[in-house]
């Protein structure tokens, strides 16, 4: 199982590479909102505790919605989707190698991103090993949501607008907590930056079994 | 309601077993029976599934290869499915070598680069092989996925218009390929109306409003 | 198909009597909550509309645990019953979701001076809103029924999931940064005999009526399945 698992993510992960556009227009996306935001509130604001983080978590889901999106449109082109439902356990294996791939693409956008924000907003970061940690669970917690309303709004002509009204309220509590993490780690508060990154832990273990277990069998 | 139940059980020779088969089977896409109460079931050699366009045939193949879920009926196909739709289902933005390579170690199909290699040049694919897909014609993608009948062999095969954007040579390769395939496996060819594939076929239906019914058998 | 037809007793027996039932309960509840139950000491006679508030948010999340219950159900067994539950309780339970969050405004703003709050309980009902107005949408976009019904059956599990974590979230964040919440200054912990008794009848009336509306409306949802059905056969 796990063997097709990274299969398939490494598919994804080699066909990201030839065709980046859906990376370059997350990774875009992202830094587009990072520097637009000391733009349009001033740095004075921007460097307030708690907005920056607030912004971080939000561009990254839609970064996430983005990338996800396009990674299934590629299933779609040629039908290679069907390709890998027909093979034993390809179900599985489908939904499980997507959260791998995309989580990937997503550390990448958040590492940009988190870059731009350090430089542009000159942050002073006291701990920035539960910053790190942070920002990579909230990284793996992202796609199991995403992943799961793309595959529910799969071929609906309404997806574009469907997929953030089902993931933003799912995604909610992630957002919460990693906003509050990174903005405790910031600080230097570190049992409220540990206590977060927990909750976003405990999130993430919570929907991604919830996830394996029953969004393979809605994969059409 | 009359019954119309159609089965390959009486043409195919007394012990030949169902290597597949959907029993009972009706399919419901968009609020419409698209198949009926149908019975199919594919034993070893070539079946042929023939029916104009709209007539339930890929719906057949997609039910056999659990892509669509049945509204009643069973089905009962062994894991080792290779299932070719209309379209060639090759990732776009890898190779056809890398596309094959990912289907096979999927299956757990062991190392043989060789193997591959070999069926990409009998598809006529030597030159184009490590272009990404997306850069390929219609009929070149449409060869490479048809060298999955080599590198991936299954009990069961199922074709949907496999002869649909091949030029002569490449058709000429089909069936030669069909031909020569080993006699153990079942081969369920979709299409609407090939001479050559009808020759070959041990078994033939038509599909049609929603039913299928046996045209003929050879002997 | 193996259609355990909806049980006709239920709509030929149990509904009417429902019906009765709901619309005596709803005027009992209505006489006690305007003219039986004393007005409160400090908020008055606007305080009553915590008789139609809190058997409403009652009901949303009644009607959300079933909608669990019955996607479950489907995934399980794929007997379409299941999915017409599924349907009904989610559109009983976005109504009343929507009258708790109209009806919590109308109440806060006389009491508390403002319309809205951002306080844990109304965050997790205005998402819980969100949520299932999105699942009422992803079912209307949907065509195909099997589709339609697995695809609402995973975010009808995921939702009500999420209920419990999103209020989680929102607590220890309030709580964190010691937000000033209007609520916590009003916890009365005596209340009045009869206020109780009132509001007590109002959620049994509410909820005789949830049942009624329910069993109505999938009994429409089994008629238009068995109509499908009936087209294939």
């Amino acid at each position: 199982m796990l063997r097709r698992v990274l299969l398939v993510a490494g598919r994804e992960a080699r066909a990201d590479r030839r065709q980046a556009d859906g990376l370059v227009a997350a990774i875009t996306f992202m830094a587009v909102l990072v520097l637009l935001l000391s733009l349009v509130v001033g740095p004075h604001v921007a460097r307030e505790r708690g907005v920056a983080p607030a912004l971080f978590w939000v561009a990254l889901l839609f970064a996430a919605v983005i990338t996800a999106q396009r990674s299934f449109e590629r299933e779609l082109a040629d039908d290679a989707l069907d390709g890998v439902l027909a093979l034993p356990g390809g179900r599985d294996a489908l939904y499980a190698g997507k959260l791998l791939a995309i989580a990937g693409s997503l550390a990448a956008v958040a590492l940009i991103g988190g870059l731009l924000q350090l430089v542009f907003l000159d942050l002073d970061v006291a701990l920035p090993g539960h910053l790190a940690i942070a920002a990579a669970l909230g990284v793996a917690a992202l796609p199991p949501i995403v992943v799961l309303d793309v595959v529910l709004t799969l071929r609906l002509r309404a997806r574009a607008a469907l997929v953030p009204i089902l993931a933003l309220p799912v995604l909610l509590p992630q957002l919460v907590a990693g906003t509050n993490a990174v903005t405790a780690a910031i600080a230097g508060d570190e049992p409220t930056a540990v206590a977060w990154s927990l909750l976003i832990l405990a999130f993430g273990v919570i929907y991604t079994v919830l996830g394996l277990t029953i969004v393979p069998t809605a994969i059409e | 309601m009359e019954s119309t139940v159609a089965s390959a059980r009486s043409f195919a020779a007394p012990d030949a077993q169902p290597l597949a088969a959907l029993r009972e089977a009706t399919v419901i896409l968009d609020d419409r029976a698209v198949l009926r109460r149908i019975d199919l079931e594919l034993a070893a050699g070539i079946t042929v599934l023939r029916g104009p366009n709209g007539s339930g045939k890929t719906t057949a193949l997609r039910a056999l290869a659990g892509l669509v879920p049945l509204a009643r009926g069973s089905r009962d196909v062994p894991p080792d499915v290779l299932y070719l739709g209309h379209r060639p289902q090759l990732l776009h933005g890898l190779t056809a070598r890398e596309n094959l390579r990912f289907f096979r170690d999927f299956r757990g199909g062991g190392g043989r680069e060789a193997r591959i290699a070999a069926a990409l040049d009998r598809w006529g694919l030597h030159a184009d092989a490590d272009r990404p897909v997306e850069r390929m014609s219609a009929g070149q993608r449409r060869r490479a996925a048809l060298a999955r009948l080599d590198t991936e062999p299954c009990t069961v095969v199922l074709l949907d218009e496999p002869f649909a954007e091949l030029d002569v040579a490449a058709a000429e390769l089909l069936l030669h390929a069909l031909r020569e395939a080993p006699p153990t496996a079942a081969i369920l060819v979709a299409t609407h109306g090939h001479a050559e594939i009808d020759a070959l076929a041990a078994r033939l239906f038509e599909v049609g409003d929603g039913k299928v019914t046996p045209a003929r058998q050879r002997p | 198909m193996t259609t355990t037809i909806f049980p006709r007793i239920l709509t030929v027996r149990i509904q009417p009597a429902l019906a009765v039932a709901s619309i005596v309960g709803a005027l009992v509840a209505t006489a006690m909550a305007l003219l039986w139950a004393p007005p409160d000491a400090n908020q008055g006679e606007v305080q009553r509309i915590m008789y139609v508030h809190v058997p409403s948010a009652w009901l949303a999340y009644l009607a959300f645990v079933v909608v669990f219950l019955a996607s479950v159900g489907w995934l399980w067994s794929r007997r379409p019953v299941f999915d017409a539950v599924a349907v009904a309780s989610a559109e009983i339970g976005v109504l009343f979701t929507g009258l708790a969050l109209v009806s919590g405004s109308i109440w806060a703003k006389p009491t508390w001076g403002v319309w809205w709050t951002w306080e844990p309980r109304l965050i997790t009902t205005a998402v819980m809103f969100v949520m299932y107005v999105g699942y009422l949408l992803l079912r209307s976009l949907s065509t195909d029924m099997d589709r339609r019904a697995t695809r609402a059956a995973v975010v009808g599990i995921v939702a009500v999931l999420n209920v419990p974590i999103v209020h989680l979230s929102v607590t220890w964040m309030n709580a964190l940064h010691q937000l000033p919440t209007v609520l916590r200054a009003g916890g009365a912990p005596a209340i009045d005999e009869r206020m109780l008794a009132t509001l007590i009848v109002g959620v049994v009336a509410f909820t005789l009526l949830y049942a009624w509306m329910l069993l109505a409306r999938v009994s429409i949802e089994r008629q238009r399945q068995e109509r499908v059905m009936r087209e294939q056969a």
